[in-house]
């Protein structure tokens, strides 16, 4: 007997009409037969699913990439994506989780150990031999695109090196930085720290922990909640002080908006609070733009900018508020892609099974990036992932687009990912 | 601030947009999710049947036969043909040829099951296929691929006196892909190497005379070239019939409006739908639609309301036999209670009282109330939401849609003009 509920889902199932628009737009059936498409085992397979059922009816939602294209288009509203990701749950509460599931599930505890000796660590992972034995043991891709630790230090060890030189202002934000920023890119916080600054605001970077997406994403709902409940016990109390907490990592704000809430049936007052307390970074800058407030003290920045809003920026459904920003930056040419997705999906891509299905999925973004011509330097993406995986299908380095404002505030340089 | 907000991107909606950003407005079109025409066989139907269920030939004449307070009526022969020849360029300009008959009739066209059907415009794909066309029809299908059969439009068009027949070829002619749907091979029939072993077999099988009809997946982005290439190789005439959703054709039609608009700065923002409103005096301040947290609110000088009827969730009902208009709860034109919403046979020829009801507006398009007043100063309708539509019924749900999108925009310029 599991714990999975279907309870926020199952109401949205009798609002299927059976249009396959899902289908038809759905990254991953377009390129493989391994999944027959979001109706089928989404609003389709459900009604043979119930709580406490032995055998799932169909296995091949565990193909389905979690990227929401889905939920984007339907006309009426079906929560698709979440009746995957509580399907594979149900299956994980049965079968167990595989070691692989598990290891990428834990995204913030490999950013510690790996961060007590960044160097061996990278020597160590990023070698033809393991990445051979982790592909063939373990069922990580080899080719796929995992990071590198950073080994300048963590975002957090930065903060420390660096208090007394931030600023300190009666205006105030609190930084989400997440996993990815505090042991493989604290440039990426460091920009968008400089940029709060640069607008007077004190940055509050209080202790927080993974948001929970890989777990939620490999269906370790349990082990999911209880990061998310330790995030909503230091969090919540900020939202309910009135200060934005902000994040540039859009998957993990849309978790700690979203996801968490949702897969996890966390519906009391505190989780609600953190809700309506978290902000996509450029979501919260464009609000600060439509008071007027945002600094326009730009410097020319000519670049010609493929940007590619991330399927789990798309699914705050707040538009693209980074294409406006970054379109006022004098010199800068932002080409905005309409592909539906990366691939990568969070740990999706570094499946091994699965490493040829992301990449292929892939290939509509990559292309868009290619015909933009031979002087694109660097591409945009608000997710950490699905950068590493625009950069491993084109070569050309990617940047977050809080990296990019920052350089056209004079603050970074894009190309050594430092502040200047 | 935007100078339009669309509310609903279906054709009515994104024809409202196209109008506006050509004339140089701002405009965003948000929408909970993707149109109808994903699931239609994206043909532009002006008027096939009469209230009274017989059949048109002849479209324009037959306006004249519609209610006097039918949208198409009030949008007027001048405006709607004008709106279909935009169209026409439009999606020309896209590669996407549509044509109709001469002299303004209608097509007679065979439908998913072989049923006829008429349409105004159709794409030359589907206009190939036409029944007043006496060659016979080679309709082709392909085993394992169920949304198509070829066996039972063949005898549903043999019945009613026109020559075809069905053939069925291996799946694996055209896809590697054991279980794919229609838009998974179109998109491979897009890479035209493909269409070489597929041509030659068929030039084997098709006569001289016949027409090759295939389900409605020839290609989408590469559509016209999949086309000729299939014509140049088995020397026929090549035509596609709809085929059960999703929609190769709609598909088409929505990415070729999609694109015009954004060649004029539109932009289409998906999943998100409209939650609240707000006002100042008689006008519309904002709309607001619902996202991962807050809601987001939308400020827009003017503002369209297109999100359909029922079908489209411009609409709902409860058992009580309440019905309302979803955003702006707009007071609708609808049977009293729930007793009068059908009428007791399913198919019968005048139609459904609830699905005549709708939105009231003046000749400017606004939404009006029972006395007449309009609503608020800033809100205009378009589309199938509007009061008399019934076009499923009478088979002129496209034309409506557009011709009507096409008026309102209109409205929307010429009252900004006036400012």
């Amino acid at each position: 007997m599991h714990t999975i509920s279907w309870e926020s889902v199952d109401h949205t199932l009798d609002e299927c009409i059976k249009c396959n628009i899902c289908t038809a737009y759905c990254p991953v059936s377009a390129v493989t037969d391994r999944f027959p498409g979001p109706k089928y085992v989404g609003p389709q397979a459900q009604r043979f699913r119930e709580p406490g059922q032995e055998e799932s009816p169909d296995a091949s939602v565990d193909y389905c990439s979690g990227c929401r294209v889905c939920n984007d288009v339907c006309p009426t509203g079906v929560k698709i994506a979440e009746i995957n990701a509580r399907a594979r749950a149900q299956i994980v509460a049965k079968s167990g989780v595989p070691l692989r599931n598990r290891l990428l599930g834990r995204n913030e505890l490999l950013g510690k150990l790996g961060n007590i000796a960044p160097t061996v660590a990278n020597l160590a992972l990023h070698n033809p031999l393991s990445r051979l034995l982790a592909d063939k043991v373990l069922g990580i891709a080899r080719e796929a695109p995992l990071p590198r630790w950073s080994e300048k230090g963590s975002l957090r060890e930065w903060l420390q090196r660096t208090s007394r030189k931030r600023l300190r202002s009666p205006k105030k934000v609190v930084y989400f930085h997440a996993c990815a920023t505090q042991y493989y890119e604290p440039f990426v916080g460091k920009a968008a720290i400089a940029v709060f600054e640069h607008h007077g605001y004190e940055v509050i970077v209080p202790p927080q922990n993974c948001c929970g997406l890989p777990m939620l994403s490999n269906g370790e709902f349990a082990a999911a909640r209880g990061y998310h409940q330790r995030n909503v016990a230091t969090l919540s109390s900020f939202a309910r002080g009135g200060f934005p907490i902000i994040g540039t990592s859009t998957s993990c704000t849309l978790t700690l908006k979203e996801e968490a809430p949702e897969l996890l049936d966390m519906h009391d007052e505190a989780s609600k609070e953190l809700i309506h307390g978290t902000w996509d970074i450029f979501e919260w800058l464009h609000e600060l733009h439509e008071q007027g407030e945002l600094r326009t003290d730009f410097r020319t920045l000519p670049l010609l900018l493929p940007y590619h809003a991330p399927c789990q920026q798309r699914a705050h459904r707040i538009g693209k508020p980074a294409l406006e920003i970054l379109g006022l930056i004098p010199g800068l040419e932002v080409r905005e892609s309409f592909a539906r997705c990366c691939g990568i999906a969070g740990t999706y891509g570094y499946k091994s099974e699965k490493y040829q299905i992301a990449m292929d999925v892939g290939a509509e973004l990559f292309s868009f990036v290619r015909a933009q011509g031979a002087e694109v330097t660097y591409t945009a993406c608000d997710s950490e992932t699905c950068r590493w995986q625009l950069e491993h299908g084109t070569s050309i380095p990617s940047r977050h687009p809080i990296e990019i404002l920052a350089a056209a505030y004079g603050l970074y340089d894009l190309e050594k990912r430092a502040l200047v | 601030m935007l100078d339009l907000l669309v509310i609903g991107a279906g054709l009515s909606g994104l024809t409202a947009a196209i109008y506006a950003a050509q004339a140089g407005l701002s405009v965003r079109v948000i929408t909970k999710g993707l149109n109808a025409l994903h699931w239609s066989a994206a043909t532009i139907d002006l008027l096939g049947y009469l209230p009274d269920n017989s059949p048109i030939d002849a479209p324009f004449a037959a306006l004249n036969h519609l209610p006097a307070p039918h949208p198409l009526r009030q949008v007027g022969d001048v405006t709607l043909r004008q709106a279909l020849a935009e169209l026409q360029g439009w999606l020309a300009d896209e590669g996407l040829v549509y044509s109709g008959a001469a002299d303004e009739a209608n097509l007679w066209l065979p439908s998913a099951v072989g049923a006829k059907r008429p349409a105004y415009l159709a794409p030359t794909a589907q206009a190939a296929a036409r029944l007043d066309d006496p060659s016979p029809l080679l309709i082709v299908g392909f085993d394992h691929f169920n949304d198509f059969y070829p066996a039972l439009i063949a005898e549903n068009l043999r019945r009613q006196g026109h020559a075809a027949r069905a053939h069925i070829l291996p799946l694996s002619l055209i896809t590697d892909r054991t279980n794919p749907n229609n838009v998974h091979l179109a998109e491979g029939l897009d890479d035209l190497a493909r269409l070489d072993a597929l041509g030659e077999v068929l030039r084997h099988i098709v006569t001289p005379g016949e027409r090759i009809a295939f389900p409605a997946i020839l290609g989408l982005a590469q559509h016209p070239q999949v086309i000729a290439k299939l014509q140049s190789v088995t020397g026929a005439p090549v035509a596609e019939i709809p085929t059960l959703p999703p929609s190769v054709p709609g598909l088409r039609l929505h990415h070729a409006l999609v694109r015009r608009l954004g060649q004029f700065g539109g932009r289409v923002e998906s999943n998100m739908a409209a939650v609240e409103f707000g006002t100042e005096g008689d006008s519309i301040a904002w709309v607001a639609t619902a996202t991962s947290a807050r809601p987001l609110r939308h400020r827009a000088r003017t503002y369209l309301l297109a999100t359909g009827g029922f079908l489209g969730g411009g609409f709902n009902s409860d058992h009580t036999g309440r019905s309302w208009e979803t955003l702006f709860n707009l007071p609708l034109s609808m049977p009293a209670s729930r007793g009068h919403w059908f009428r007791p046979e399913f198919l019968d020829p005048a139609g459904h009282p609830i699905f005549q009801g709708g939105v009231q507006v003046n000749p400017a398009w606004q939404p009006v109330d029972a006395q007449g007043s309009v609503l608020y100063s800033n809100l205009w309708a378009a589309g199938n939401l509007l009061a008399h539509a019934d076009s499923i019924r009478t088979r002129s749900h496209e034309a409506l849609a557009l011709a009507t999108g096409a008026a309102a925009a209109q409205a929307i310029l010429a009252q900004r003009q006036m400012i």
